[in-house]
């Protein structure tokens, strides 16, 4: 793939480079950004280096662009070559920019036909979590359940297929994954009781391969007997036993976040959402596999192993996070790791090729379980946070149901420094679970849950954290939740952004703050860095503040005379820093 | 399956209450398509009006029906959509005096009944025309916020 090392090759992609799992420090970066999360280990790691902790003060903006459209833009550009490709939330535009002339004009921009009434079966705005380019395509979902390949080339629709049903509930935010030649998308809806799935597409018909289902009996969920080798909680169609009566035909674990890859041990990893409804008492047993890592193999979608991070899932803890795979060192052993921030506050480190847990500890403050058992790999609860409508009104329980991070924004991991990076929420919540009906098309959820503050002062942060020990190393604190992803690069420059629109620069070793920028709207997207046709190393990020933020804090919004919010009580004052907004952030030296 | 049950149960329970009413037109009146209705807030060309059907709430202002209706928006989920009494979530706020589509009850009552374009569900369907005037009746009696146009961080 000598190619990989030319800017001007257009259609090259070396998978070489997509490989870039925590060993991999040394390898050349080409500088591109091709895929979601960097490579397929979801590391969010860029190799350049040309800003550091010594110039990266200098950092100022460059180009900007309004994307048109106003909804969170969670997500990142694509940097492939001399061009650049940015998806906006619904109507998911996608947008090619030319790197190489002055102003960055376009070279074209293709506007799908996506369906308005996704918009009311969207649960959380209207948000697309960005692209995948492989041999010249730009592979993306639209809302209202369609996968797309665009010809990279030309902006020409190559195929658009059908991969969800809006009628019962299906939308489609999350990042496609390419392995080989299939397409590995999944569907949002654990707010409205879908049955959940992963399905693999033909790259070259969109043609449906494979589909397989995150509960239900074993053919449905493509676990054959002597290939699924749960390490813990096993047994015949668990996925349906593990639920009370037929619940779990209606029992949400979406996919709504991030899909990584080994290509050595040839395993696809992406976490599941919460179950539905939001009243567990309906839903009696361990609800497997939602709030749960799936390990399958692309070829086939065979189920190879799964690891439940919240069993009976209370408190909508979604484990749609991204699963980091890392090569560790821990307690002297080298480990092929997986690592995972869930929603429900606990940093875990599993062994990715067996799904055993090695490390889980707390990066957020948490009480509705008191540790995990690391021989059992089971949280260890507290009875007084279990909740259900027979236990009315529970006070009190962290983190709330956004998370102790959200899995909309996904950390990042330095090879060089051996420490991830993340966002996270300090917030908790009274939970009363109340009885849901299941009207197809309609919300299955059944919950009123206010936020408040969790304890030390600050709503969110940005933190150091060492998976191998399961310790934070620092911590830069935060007024609001904090909602972006983050990068590190070889520099050892971290990068995050805030819910009251700051775009900053931090020393990837100490957190120190090196610069900040005011971007015009609160960041829930994710930094990229890249290297520009003129050599020089770039670093983009989208500002545009909502996700769950504009609909919790609905006086961010200025767009709908009709349409007037209150502030959200526990961040009464975020509409007087920041209203929405999409824009394309372009930084350098 | 038992939702099912408890979903027919509610709307039997539902028309009762109101069969228990004289007001309410009959089965079938119920089942007929309802007219559609002129917009009083749409700009006329030429300024004259349309004509359109006319639709009159049977409900209208009736306490123990807008009582009927909270209890109806919860178990249709769409406080699921649109918040707790409407106050705002995908779907806009309900409970703030202003509205995409007009205000007006057979206004609010297409809204409901047919949908709209931006991912408003059509419950005419599950409902039927009485289901729908509960609703309207229950979103009418939402008491609007006084004029709310400025919010200010200011100290006083
Ligand atoms: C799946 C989500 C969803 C559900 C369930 C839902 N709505 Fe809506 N509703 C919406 C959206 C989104 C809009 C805005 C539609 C548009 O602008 O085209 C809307 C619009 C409306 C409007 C018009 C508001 C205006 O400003 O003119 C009314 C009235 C309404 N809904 C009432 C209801 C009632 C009553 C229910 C329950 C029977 C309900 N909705 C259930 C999403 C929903």
């Amino acid at each position: 793939m000598r190619c990989a090392f030319s800017l001007a090759s257009f259609l090259c992609f070396g998978i070489a480079n997509a490989w870039a799992a925590g060993g991999a420090a040394t390898a050349v970066d080409d500088g591109q950004w091709t895929m979601p999360a960097k490579n397929y280990a979801a590391t969010r790691y860029s190799g350049l280096a040309q800003i550091n902790a010594q110039n990266a003060h200098a950092l100022h903006p460059l180009w900007t662009f309004s994307t048109g459209v106003l909804t969170g833009h969670e997500g990142q550009p694509l940097v492939v070559g001399e061009t650049m490709y940015v998806v906006t939330p619904w109507p998911n535009v996608l947008y090619a920019f030319d790197l190489r002339k002055e102003g960055y004009p376009l070279r074209w921009k293709y506007r799908p036909d996506v369906s308005a009434n996704a918009l009311g079966v969207a649960c959380c705005d209207a948000v697309n979590r960005g692209a995948f380019y492989v041999d010249g395509r730009i592979v993306y979902n639209l809302l209202d359940g369609h996968t797309v390949a665009v010809d990279a080339r030309s902006g020409r629709e190559l195929w658009k297929t059908a991969i969800a049903d809006l009628g019962s509930g299906e939308t489609v935010t999350m990042a496609p994954l390419v392995v080989a030649d299939h397409v590995i998308v999944g569907a949002s809806g654990g707010e409205f009781g879908i049955y959940g799935w992963l399905k693999a597409l033909d790259l070259n018909t969109g043609k449906t391969v494979w589909t397989g289902h995150n509960m239900g009996p074993d053919a449905d969920m493509l676990a054959r007997p002597g290939t699924f080798r749960p390490p813990y909680d096993g047994g015949v169609d668990v996925g349906a036993t593990s639920w009370a009566g037929d619940s779990w035909k209606t029992g949400g674990a979406p996919v709504w976040g991030w899909i990584s890859y080994d290509p050595e041990l040839d395993l696809l990893y992406y976490g599941t959402g919460n179950a539905a409804p939001y009243d567990p008492e309906v839903r009696a047993g361990d609800n497997k596999w939602s709030a749960s890592v799936l390990a399958r193999r692309p070829g086939t979608g065979e189920l190879v192993w799964a690891y439940q991070f919240t069993p009976h899932d209370n408190w909508d803890y979604d484990a749609t996070g991204a699963m980091v795979l890392a090569d560790l060192t821990i307690a002297g052993k080298a480990v092929k790791a997986l690592v995972h921030f869930d929603k429900n506050g606990f940093a875990y480190t599993l062994d990715r090729a067996t799904g055993r847990l090695l490390v889980a500890a707390p990066f957020a403050h948490l009480n509705w379980a008191l540790s995990v058992d690391l021989t059992t790999g089971r949280p260890v609860i507290d009875p007084a946070r279990q909740t259900g409508v027979s236990k009315g009104k529970v006070a009190g329980v962290c983190p709330s149901l956004e998370g102790a991070v959200s899995p909309a924004s996904p950390p990042a991991y330095s090879p060089r420094t051996r420490l991830f990076y993340t966002s996270t929420n300090n917030l908790c919540m009274d939970y009363t679970a109340a009885h849901a009906t299941h009207l197809r098309g309609t919300p299955y959820i059944g919950v009123d849950s206010p936020y408040h503050p969790g304890p030390g002062g600050n709503l969110g942060a940005f933190i150091a954290w060492d998976a191998a020990s399961g310790r934070k190393v620092w911590e830069d604190k935060e007024s609001y939740p904090s909602w972006s992803g983050a990068l590190v690069t070889a520099g050892d420059v971290a990068f995050y952004g805030t819910l009251d629109g700051w775009f900053k620069a931090v020393d990837a070793r100490s957190g120190q703050m090196l610069s900040k920028f005011k971007v015009g709207s609160g960041v829930v997207g994710n930094p990229i860095a890249y290297r520009g046709p003129d050599g020089k190393e770039y670093v983009a990020i989208y500002a545009g503040i909502g996700g769950d933020w504009a609909l919790l804090a609905g006086d961010t919004r200025s767009d709908d005379p009709t349409d007037v919010r209150a502030p959200a009580d526990y961040i009464k004052d975020i509409a007087r820093h920041t209203s929405q907004g999409g824009i394309v952030w372009i930084f350098g030296l | 399956m038992s939702v099912r049950r408890t979903l027919v149960a509610f709307l039997a329970c539902m028309a009762l209450a109101s069969c228990a009413r004289e007001a309410n037109p009959p089965a079938a009146a119920t089942n007929a398509p309802p007219p559609a209705v002129t917009y009083e807030a749409h700009v006329a060309a030429g300024g004259i009006e349309p004509t359109g059907g006319v639709l009159r709430n049977p409900h209208a202002g009736d306490a123990a029906v807008a009582k009927s209706g909270a209890q109806l928006f919860t178990a249709m989920n769409c406080d699921g959509c649109h918040g707790a009494q409407g106050s705002g979530w995908v779907g806009p706020n309900l409970g703030d005096g202003r509205w995409r589509y007009g205000g007006a009850d057979a206004e609010v009552f297409s809204s409901i009944y047919y949908g709209r374009p931006k991912g408003m569900p059509a419950f005419g369907g599950v409902l039927g025309a009485d289901g729908v005037w509960t609703l309207v009746t229950y979103l009418r009696s939402l008491p609007a916020p006084g004029e709310v146009p400025t919010e200010s961080w200011e100290q006083p």
